[in-house]
């Protein structure tokens, strides 16, 4: 028998996946604990997610919150910083503080064998941080050279100065969780000490757990070690006034670049069960995977680009749209030009194939984001972060399957060129000026590497 | 360990496609991974970069396939894909519901034996566009981006194929024509130069009976160039200053040594790991920690089939002079040569090595892709406790041996300082 290559095989039949179970419990302290059991590995990883991100930093003190979860673990209890790395390192265990605007993180990965000495030392750097002075101030200066590197990248130049003029200067949003230099330069360990004690409470966190463990020991090991960390009782209320403004071109000159970062977009609305889906699938049609409206039109193409995408943001208390790429020079204008037009297109309406395509994607990928701990770790950490109910997990191929065309549509016309649409440029200001000004994409406003406008 | 010890099935097809088969039906997903034995290292002056350009024209289609629905095809399935390009060989990849298994070994099969009828002028122009684009972002526009390129060819010479990167020149990009592709594609992608694993859920009877179906009929030669390296040396030290868009100086140092699975291979991977490791490792905890002249060190050490070199990276502090940081990095190798290595610092680094082999078994794509690994460089896809036995059986004694046999020797020293001094 011959075979026929041009026939595309299609499955005869179906997959069956079963979702694991969410267990959820508190500890005597009051911390809540999101659970997965997983058994295939002989692997514990623990992320406890605090709510005292970037948001919360004081006006004249932005970089606080990420600069305590630099100095968090170097030193705690009977440790100094030098052995509480030492310590997981031996036992082969991975542990990780990272922060962003929303929340601090602390991560451990173990092996089960290491589990009880892994906790101890993990809940030891929770609860028992020395903050010394010493320890405090070379953490300090380590940050401030970073930021100093910061200057060197163009996609992160591009990124801080989008959320700087997205959100405006008003909105805790609007500034990098890294901080300011000169902002860094006055915070002093007591501001670090006040800031643990206020949001470090097991009432302001929660704790994710997946692996190789069972509830009863969770809750045993758990209360032994957190057992004297003790709630505040204190709740935090901000504000999020997102600016208004015209539609404007930020350009940041970085001299002698050979690319130019771009970041186009505007403010969106925060994540919602309501919305979410359609704006999920509108993405996956627009910007979304490789197929996306726009990567093939810039690269596959144009060939202006190795990649362009567009993304719906979610913060906490926030939501922006945005669609990214990096191009070469002589095709700036020519890129946004492309961009602009690709949203305009898209509020014209979509196509049945285009959305049966991006539901069968988005559908079918669902089993594979549990694969890993992490994968199954960060699905958790996003219930938390926003709130999603219970049953998210078990509802969202549901939810999925009902988008309609006119759900896409209405999505598109409610969240593309909704809002004050913001052009972020980072490239060789003098090789860019003239392609900018002939195209009137709108006012050129130059600015520095934080998106504080420049005096020409 | 018995959970590194993998049950895999390996066999050739008459053509030659070596296929290796692997189940986990942890999930219902499953993985495709193909390495062809050619990369950077099979190029020549004037042509680098033909490996990884050619990598890009495979996602073009191919006769059964029409541009883009290769990519749409996966993805309508909920899959993902990708390929990646080493100085030694190609790999192409992806992974779908487990009930899609016959749609990726169908699209597979379609770019390894009907790719060049479907090669046109106007695809080769796209992607040579994408990859002078992929090129200028991932490199020429990155602080420090250009470094590596100085150092590989500043380390080995000329017309050795690790002299240049993978990415190739500017150049070379923008010359390749039709002709270029399609005497890459002769020369090296042929069922028999190629290695396909299949890991995850799928039945191995099927996946035995559709691997035969849609690759059986791949004809191809059976005889490749094997390339003849001469092993490199340095017969004396080179020093390099580059000047870069950057705020901080950084040093690089760089040491030949010797191919992947070597005798000192696991050796000098540890020494990286005890050099820089971790916060309490050797050059971290003086040169950052301790003595804040540095804001990051790393040590690391790159082994491939026909090479291998041991480089250590340093970023000054403001106001640190690159002299310093060097004399600091070679003022502790002499230390640990006359004081050596504590017990309890290789057990650390054996540690975090051990528990890196398990951390890395949570992945399908990862087991599949490090099985093609193995595979090739041994032999023997099942290969896990032998490569963790590698690192267990180092001696303080093996580590302080690397000093004399590599340290010692003639090194390149690149010096990469702003742009605005003199």
């Amino acid at each position: 028998m011959i075979l026929n290559r041009a026939v595309k095989p299609t499955p005869n039949k179906n997959i069956l996946f079963e979702l694991p179970q969410i267990e959820k419990f508190r500890l005597q302290n009051g911390l809540e604990v999101l659970f997965i059991q997983k058994k295939k590995l002989p692997i514990i990883r623990l992320s406890l997610i605090v709510n005292a991100g970037s948001k919360f930093d004081p006006d004249n003190k932005k970089g606080l919150s990420n600069l305590l979860a630099m100095v968090i673990d170097e030193g705690a209890g009977k440790y100094s910083a030098l052995e509480i790395s030492e310590e997981f390192d031996t036992l082969g265990a991975n542990f990780a503080v990272n922060s962003n605007h929303d929340k601090i993180y602390l991560i451990l990965q173990t092996l089960t064998e290491n589990f009880d000495k892994a906790l101890e030392l993990f809940c030891t750097v929770v609860t028992a941080p020395h903050f010394s002075d010493e320890d405090f101030l070379r953490q300090k200066r380590k940050t401030l050279t970073h930021l100093l590197q910061l200057k060197d990248d163009p996609e992160e130049i591009a990124d801080t100065v989008f959320s700087y003029v997205l959100f405006g200067e008003e909105n805790p949003y609007a500034f990098p969780t890294s901080g300011y230099d000169d902002h860094i330069e006055s915070i002093s360990v007591d501001d670090i000490k006040d800031h643990y004690k206020k949001y470090l409470t097991p009432d302001n966190s929660t704790l994710v757990v997946v692996g190789d463990a069972s509830v009863k020991e969770l809750i045993e090991k758990l209360d032994y070690h957190l057992g004297w960390w003790k709630p505040e009782g204190l709740h935090f209320k901000l504000n999020f006034n997102t600016k208004e403004s015209a539609n404007q071109i930020f350009l940041v000159d970085k001299k002698d670049s050979v690319q130019t970062e771009i970041r186009i977009g505007y403010p969106s609305s925060r994540r919602n069960i309501e919305d979410f889906f359609s704006k999920l699938v509108l993405n996956t049609i627009l910007g979304g995977p490789f197929t996306s409206r726009i990567n093939l039109n810039l690269r596959e193409n144009k060939g202006y680009t190795y990649g362009a995408s567009s993304s719906f943001g979610y913060l906490q208390e926030s939501g922006f749209f945005i669609v990214s790429t990096s191009v070469g020079i002589e095709n700036t204008a020519n890129a946004i030009k492309e961009i602009l037009d690709e949203l305009t297109k898209i509020r014209e309406g979509i196509t049945d194939t285009e959305l049966e395509f991006a539901k069968s994607f988005l559908v079918r990928q669902f089993p594979s984001s549990f694969e890993t701990y992490r994968q199954i770790s960060s699905n958790l950490t996003t219930m938390v972060i926003h709130s999603l109910p219970d049953n998210y997990f078990n509802t969202y191929l549901e939810n999925l399957q009902r988008i309609s065309i006119k759900d896409v549509n209405k999505a598109a016309q409610e969240n593309i060129f909704a809002g004050n649409l913001s052009i972020v440029i980072v490239g060789d200001k003098e090789k860019l000026l003239p392609q900018l000004t002939s195209s009137n994409f709108g006012n050129i406003i130059s600015t520095d590497y934080i998106g504080k406008a420049t005096i020409k | 360990m018995d959970l590194l010890n993998l049950n895999y099935e390996k066999y050739k097809l008459q053509n030659g496609l070596e296929v290796i088969l692997y189940r986990d039906n942890e999930l219902p997903i499953v993985t495709a991974n193909i390495w062809f034995r050619a990369g950077s290292a099979n190029e020549k002056v004037g042509k680098t970069g033909i490996a990884h350009l050619f990598e890009h024209m495979m996602f073009q289609g191919s006769v059964n396939v029409p541009k883009e629905m290769h990519f749409r095809f996966i993805q309508e399935a909920g899959g993902n894909l990708n390929g990646s390009t080493s100085t030694d060989r190609t790999n192409y990849f992806e992974k779908v519901p487990s009930n899609f298994l016959e749609l990726i070994l169908w699209l597979e099969s379609d770019r390894m034996g009907f790719f060049i009828p479907a090669l046109t002028q106007e695809k080769l122009a796209n992607q040579i566009d994408v990859v002078k684009n992929e090129r200028l972002e991932r490199y020429d526009n990155q602080p420090y981006g250009l470094a590596w390129e100085i150092l590989i060819s500043s380390l080995f010479p000329k017309n050795h194929p690790y002299s240049w990167a993978t990415i190739g020149s500017l150049e070379d990009i923008t010359s390749f024509t039709i002709e270029d592709v399609r005497s890459f594609f002769e020369k090296y992608y042929s069922p028999a130069n190629a290695s396909l694993v299949i890991a995850g859920d799928f039945d191995p009877v099927e996946a035995k009976e559709l691997t035969k179906k849609y690759f059986s009929e791949i004809p191809g030669k059976n005889h490749f160039e094997e390339l003849q390296i001469k092993p490199a040396t340095l017969t004396e030290n080179k020093f390099i200053v580059h000047k870069d868009n950057v705020q901080l100086e950084r040093i690089y140092l760089a040491w030949h040594t010797e191919c992947a699975y070597s005798e000192d291979d696991a050796a000098l991977d540890i020494l990286t790991d005890l050099l820089t490791g971790s916060k309490t490792s050797r050059l971290y905890k003086k040169l950052v920690f301790e003595q804040e002249v540095a804001q990051e060190v790393t040590a690391y050490q790159f082994s491939g089939k026909f090479a291998g070199y041991f480089v250590v990276i340093a970023t000054a502090k403001p106001g640190i002079m690159l002299t310093k940081l060097k004399e600091k990095i070679f003022a502790e190798f002499e230390n640990i040569k006359k004081n050596g290595i504590n017990e309890n610092e290789l057990l650390r680094s054996k540690n975090g090595i051990k528990s890196g082999f398990i951390y890395s078994m949570q992945n399908i794509d990862s087991m599949a892709d490090q099985l093609n690994s193995y595979n090739y460089f041994l032999n023997e896809p099942n290969s896990f406790n032998y490569d963790l036995s590698r690192y267990e059986n180092v001696r303080v004694e093996n580590l302080l041996n690397l000093f004399e046999k590599y340290l010692s020797k003639p090194f390149v020293e690149l010096h990469v300082i702003p742009e605005t001094e003199g």
